[in-house]
C-alpha cells in the first residue's frame, strides 16, 4: 500500500512542479507571441494599404458583397483590405486588395494561386491609384489574359466592396449580363447573340457569338471583343492588328466546318446515349447525347423522367473540345444548373481519364451523374467509330 | 557497470556511441528534419537543451521516483522541458518555430531523450548524466547537421539558404524525399561503421540494462547474448 502511495504522491508533485513551471513561462511568452501574430498579421495587411494603421475585421453578415469577398478588414485611416478568391487560368487565386478611403487601390498582392506564368506576382502594381471609373481602363498582359482579367475582376470587386461598405450602392452584375453588354457593345446591330458550338479550336481564339438577325460575329480573342459583319471582315476599330487577323480566320474556319452525319445502324455496339454523330472535315467528331438525370415526368421529377439533351465536339484522340448542354428539364434551381455555362463548360478539354474530375451541381448528385455517364458515352462512342473498341 | 571517465562520457555520443548513426534512436526527427541545415541546426539544439536538461532533472530524482512509475515520471519531465523550448521558441524565434512545426512537440517522445534517460540519467550521478545529455546532444546535432548538409546541398542546391552553383540549377529532388533521406541516412551509416572499423558498440556492452524490456524481463541473463556468446 505505501508503495502504491508513494508513487502516487511522486508522480502528482512532478506533476504539479512542471505545470507551475509551464504557468509561468506562459505568461512570460504568451504576451510576446500574441504581439508577434498580431504583427504578422497587419504587415500582411500593411503591403496593400502602407498607412493603414492598425486593422479589425469587419462582420459581413450585415452586407451583400460582390461573391468573390472572403474577408474585410477596416483600417484605422478609413479605408479597407478585401481577401477575394477568383478564377483565373486555374481556379483559386487570392488576393489581397487595399481601398483607400478616398476609393482608390492602394495596393494588391496574390497571396496564392496555381497560375502558370506568375504574372500574377507583380500585376497588381498596375491596379495601385485605380478607381471603380478608371479599372476597367488597365491593361492585361498579353499571354496571360485569363489570369490578368481575372486580377482585375478581384480589384473591381473589390472598389464595389469597398462603396458597399461606405453605406453606397453598386449594381452588381452577373457574369451573363457583363457578357451580353460586352457582346452588345462590340456589335450593336445585333438583336441578341447565340453562342457558336465550336466543333474545332481555333487558336487564340476562346469562344464566337452570332448576331441573331445575322448581322455578324462576335469573336473573343483573349478578353477583347472583336465584331466582324456575316463574311469575317472585322468591324471593330480599336482591336490589334493580331486580333484582327484572329477574328477574321476564325470566322472563315467556321464558315468552312462541314458536319457529315455518321450512320449510327452500322455500329452494333454504339451507346443508346448517343443519338447522333457527325464527323467534322478536320477529322473530330460531334455527337448528340442524351443524359438521364432527375428530369421531369408528367408533374413530378424522377431518375426516369425527361432527358438532358446534351452537344459534344470531341477530337479524334479523345479530348473534348466544347460541351453544351442544348436542353433540360431537370428540378428547377437544382438539377436545371446543368443548363449553366458555369457548369457544363467545364467538360471542355477533359479526356477520358479526367472527364469526372469537376465540381457537381450542388443538390443534384443524380442530374451530375447522368451527365457524367453521359459524357463518358462519349469516349466510348469515339473508340467504337475508330474501330478500336 | 564498467567505470567510464568524464572525458569518454562526453564524447562517446559524437561518435562511438552516436544516437542517431551507431544507436540508430531518433529516425523519424532525422529523416524529417534533416531536409534543411538550418532546420536541423534549430532541431539539434533544442532537442540537445531537451536532453541536457531533463538527464538533468531525472538524474536529480533518480532515488525519489519510484521504479514503477518511472516512465511516466520521465514523460512528464520531458513533456515539461518541450513544451518550455516550444513556447520560448515560438515567442523568440517564431521562424524556427513555423520550420520545425509538429516535430518540436514530438520531441518528447524523441527515443534519444526517454532512451537517455532510462539508460543513463536514471542510474548516473547528475554531473556524468549532464556530461552524456550534452554529449548525445551535439552527437545528435552533428549527426543532423551532415544529413542535412548532403540532402540540402544535393536536393535544393542551396547550403543554410546559400545558392550553391550549377546544383541550383539542377537539383535532385528526390534527396528531399523521404527515400533521398532514407539513402543518405543508410550510406551514413556505413561511413561511420567503416570509420570506427566496426569497433562500434556491441550488444553485449548494452547489457541487459539497455533492453527495452528489461523493465519486465525476470530472467537473470539475456538469452540472446548468451546464445551469440556461447
Amino acid at each position: 500500500m505505501k508503495k502504491y502511495i508513494k508513487s502516487v504522491v511522486a508522480l502528482t508533485a512532478i506533476c504539479a512542479v512542471v505545470a507551475i513551471l509551464l504557468a509561468a513561462a506562459n505568461s512570460i511568452t504568451k504576451p510576446i507571441i500574441d504581439k508577434n501574430e498580431a504583427a504578422a498579421a497587419n504587415e500582411a495587411l500593411l503591403v496593400v494599404m502602407p498607412n493603414g494603421g492598425d486593422f479589425t475585421t469587419v462582420d459581413l453578415s450585415a452586407y451583400e458583397l460582390p461573391a468573390s469577398v472572403n474577408e474585410v478588414y477596416a483600417a484605422s485611416n478609413g479605408g479597407h483590405v478585401m481577401k477575394l478568391t477568383v478564377n483565373g487560368f486555374n481556379p483559386g487565386m487570392v488576393i489581397m486588395c487595399g481601398v483607400g478611403a478616398d476609393g482608390t487601390v492602394t495596393g494588391a498582392t496574390c497571396l496564392s494561386s496555381g497560375e502558370t506564368l506568375g504574372h500574377e506576382k507583380v500585376y497588381g502594381d498596375k491596379t495601385v491609384g485605380a478607381t471603380v471609373d478608371t479599372v476597367d481602363s488597365i491593361d492585361t498582359v498579353a499571354g496571360a489574359t485569363k489570369t490578368t482579367a481575372a486580377y482585375k475582376s478581384a480589384v473591381k470587386d473589390a472598389l464595389n466592396a469597398a462603396i458597399i461598405l461606405g453605406g453606397g450602392s453598386v449594381e452588381l452584375r452577373t457574369e451573363a449580363e457583363i457578357l451580353a453588354d460586352n457582346l452588345a457593345a462590340a456589335l450593336p446591330a445585333a438583336d441578341g447573340f447565340t453562342s457558336v458550338f465550336m466543333i474545332d479550336t481555333i487558336e487564340g481564339v476562346d469562344s464566337v457569338y452570332s448576331a441573331n438577325n445575322g448581322t455578324g460575329y462576335v469573336v473573343c480573342v483573349g478578353d477583347s471583343f472583336v465584331a466582324t459583319d456575316a463574311n469575317g471582315k472585322v468591324i471593330s476599330e480599336g482591336a490589334s492588328t493580331e486580333e484582327k487577323a484572329a477574328a477574321t480566320s476564325a470566322v472563315a474556319t467556321l464558315l468552312s466546318w462541314e458536319l457529315t452525319a455518321i450512320d449510327l445502324s452500322t455500329y452494333a455496339d454504339m451507346p443508346s446515349a448517343i443519338t447522333a454523330a457527325y464527323s467534322t472535315s478536320s477529322g473530330n467528331y460531334v455527337f448528340d447525347v442524351k443524359a438521364s438525370g432527375y428530369g421531369i415526368s408528367g408533374d413530378k421529377y424522377t431518375a426516369s423522367g425527361e432527358y438532358i439533351y446534351i452537344k459534344v465536339s470531341v477530337t479524334a484522340d479523345g479530348k473534348i473540345i466544347t460541351c453544351e448542354t442544348v436542353s433540360q428539364k431537370e428540378s428547377d434551381g437544382f438539377g436545371s444548373a446543368c443548363a449553366d455555362a458555369s457548369f457544363y463548360t467545364q467538360f471542355n478539354g477533359k479526356t477520358a481519364e479526367t472527364y469526372k474530375d469537376i465540381d457537381a451541381i450542388a443538390g443534384a448528385t443524380i442530374t451530375t451523374n447522368g451527365y457524367t455517364t453521359a459524357i463518358s458515352r462519349v469516349f466510348e462512342a469515339v473508340n467504337i467509330l475508330k474501330g478500336e473498341a | 557497470m564498467k567505470k567510464q571517465s568524464n572525458w569518454s562520457i562526453l564524447f562517446k555520443g559524437i561518435l562511438l556511441e552516436n544516437p542517431v548513426f551507431v544507436l540508430i534512436l531518433g529516425t523519424c526527427p532525422t529523416l524529417a528534419t534533416s531536409t534543411s541545415v538550418i532546420g536541423a541546426l534549430g532541431m539539434g539544439l533544442a532537442a540537445a537543451a531537451v536532453l541536457i536538461c531533463s538527464n538533468v532533472i531525472i538524474s536529480l530524482l533518480r532515488k525519489v521516483i519510484p521504479d514503477e512509475v518511472r516512465i511516466p515520471c520521465y514523460i512528464v519531465v520531458i513533456a515539461g522541458f518541450v513544451t518550455l523550448v516550444e513556447m520560448f521558441m515560438h515567442a523568440f524565434l517564431p521562424d524556427m518555430y513555423d520550420m520545425l512545426g509538429v516535430y518540436l512537440a514530438l520531441i518528447t517522445v524523441n527515443c534519444i531523450i526517454l532512451g537517455r534517460a532510462e539508460m543513463f540519467a536514471g542510474k548516473n550521478t547528475v554531473g556524468k548524466s549532464a556530461l552524456d545529455g550534452i554529449g548525445m546532444g551535439i552527437g545528435f546535432t552533428l549527426a543532423l547537421l551532415a544529413m542535412a548538409t548532403i540532402r540540402e546541398v544535393l536536393g535544393s542546391g542551396t547550403f543554410a539558404g546559400i545558392p550553391v552553383p550549377f546544383l541550383y540549377d539542377n537539383p535532385i529532388s528526390v534527396m528531399k524525399e523521404a527515400p533521398g533521406g532514407m539513402m543518405v541516412y543508410g550510406i551514413l551509416i556505413a561511413v561511420v561503421n567503416k570509420l570506427t572499423n566496426g569497433k562500434l558498440i556491441k550488444k553485449k556492452s548494452f547489457g541487459c540494462e539497455g533492453c527495452p524490456s528489461a523493465g519486465i524481463c525476470s530472467k537473470g541473463t539475456c538469452e540472446n547474448t548468451a546464445k551469440e556468446e556461447g
